[in-house]
């Protein structure tokens, strides 16, 4: 292949990475597996490489460039921000969590001793706005 | 977000069932009521401001905000109806949520 299409194809890799993981983020199995944008950004990288390679014009100079940007980024959010450390949960397969009253959206408050002896509680812990 | 979203989608069965969804997050409550009612989520959202109660289940990840505070390391909880822990799933990476599969199969196991 001709280094100009290379550089388009590396550039329409790294970008149709991006917005596959941002548009189908609600989508468990692309959301769940982040790596995947990171080998996207690294293919496109890849590429641009091969592009430079054939001929150093200035479109395998932009695909590398682009790539290089989104490999180091992705990569970076994905090993390092992103990572969660192990900490010493109380939770135990076949014990009771700890009991809590809290508020919810209504100022009502939330016990989970309430649904003891009622009804099964799926509890969900997530980060929220920050 | 997405979690919740995703979680909403698949369990709404299960809730139809007389599961209860509880979500805990350090957001403000009327955060909370504007995303349930922009994800129609039959969830009760719970507001753990100063994450006394996340703390208490070992489930800081601290200095893990984007301004270096205090945030939840996202879990999923699977509780029976005599209050005991029946499944549960710890985040790693905070990108990845448990599938709501899972989650389902272990609602329906219960």
């Amino acid at each position: 292949m001709r280094s100009g299409r290379l550089a388009v194809l590396s550039v329409i890799v790294a970008l149709g990475t991006l917005a596959t993981y941002v548009g189908l983020f609600g989508v468990a199995a692309v959301r769940n597996h982040p790596e995947g944008y990171v080998i996207g950004f690294a293919a496109a990288t890849a590429l641009a490489a091969l592009a430079l390679a054939r001929s150093r014009r200035w479109p395998a100079w932009v695909a590398l460039g682009l790539s290089v940007v989104l490999l180091a980024g992705g990569a970076w959010v994905n090993f390092v921000v992103a990572r969660v450390p192990a900490t010493p949960t109380v939770l135990r397969v076949g014990e009771r969590p700890p009991d809590f009253t809290l508020p919810d959206a209504l100022g009502r408050p939330v016990s989970l001793a309430d649904y003891r002896g009622t009804r099964p509680v799926v509890l969900v812990f997530y980060r929220g706005y920050w | 977000m997405a979690e919740l979203q995703g979680l909403g989608a698949e369990l709404s069965e299960a809730e139809q069932a007389g599961v209860e969804i509880i979500a805990v997050s350090p957001d403000t409550n009327a955060q909370s009521q504007t995303m349930a009612e922009k994800l129609r989520l039959g969830y009760r959202f719970v507001a753990d401001r100063d994450l006394a109660v996340t703390r208490r289940y070992g489930l800081v990840h601290a200095g893990g905000g984007a301004t270096g505070q205090d945030v939840p390391r996202p879990a999923t909880v699977v509780i029976d109806r005599d209050g005991v822990v029946r499944w549960f799933s710890l985040s790693t990476n905070y990108q990845v949520r448990p599938d709501p599969g899972d989650v389902l199969r272990a609602v329906r196991a219960l």
